[in-house]
């Protein structure tokens, strides 16, 4: 799991805290409709060592470290099932 | 941690709406308006409009991005497209 604790540098001050985790909320809540957005379609993964591959996105755990994904295209064949560690990924597209 | 990772929620708000170049690991390059940066991993969360008038969508993962580089900021009709990418139907009625 990730960190429990989120990095902030403004814990001094009681309005500037507030003022960070409201964009904090915005920013999260965004990040997590497209990942609804995501689910069943084709999305392509840039991997690290110039890999590409695609698969079907299922799901992604909270702290985004990884990603179920189901026919994953690969150049050893069809995984039907398999997770991606997101630590091995460098971007992924899909469109909308 | 790198120094985009490193960054605030506050800071990361600064991006948001705008047109950005990213440079990631391994020399991949990105292009595309910010929809948002995942307070948890620092994921970059990019739109690009298609000719065909979809979107498609990139993220780079926050442990790859390198370099952001803003080029653009959006006028109200791409933030109002940008805002509504994710919002489920019956929000979107609502807002209007």
């Amino acid at each position: 799991l990730g960190p429990s604790s989120l990095f902030s540098k403004v814990t001094a001050n009681a309005a500037e805290l507030e003022r960070e985790q409201q964009g904090r909320v915005a920013l999260r809540e965004r990040y997590l409709r497209s990942l609804l957005a995501m689910v069943g379609r084709p999305v392509s993964f840039t991997m690290y060592e110039k890999v590409s591959v695609t698969a079907l996105f299922g799901a992604s755990d909270i702290d985004v470290l990884n990603f179920q994904v189901s026919e994953l295209q690969t150049p050893l064949g069809v995984q039907k099932e398999a997770v991606l560690r997101c630590s091995d990924i460098v971007a992924y597209s899909f469109e909308l | 941690m790198t120094a985009w990772q490193k960054k605030t929620p506050l800071e990361w708000l600064t991006y948001v709406n705008k047109e950005v170049g990213v440079l990631a690991a391994e020399k991949h390059k990105y292009q595309g308006w910010v929809l948002t940066v995942d307070p948890v991993s620092a994921n970059i969360l990019l739109a690009h409009p298609l000719e065909n008038g979809k979107m498609s969508i990139s993220a780079v993962l926050g442990h790859a991005v390198q370099d952001v580089e803003i080029l653009t900021e959006a006028d109200d009709e791409m933030k109002e497209k940008l805002a509504h990418l994710f919002m489920p139907e019956e929000m979107r009625r609502c807002s209007q």
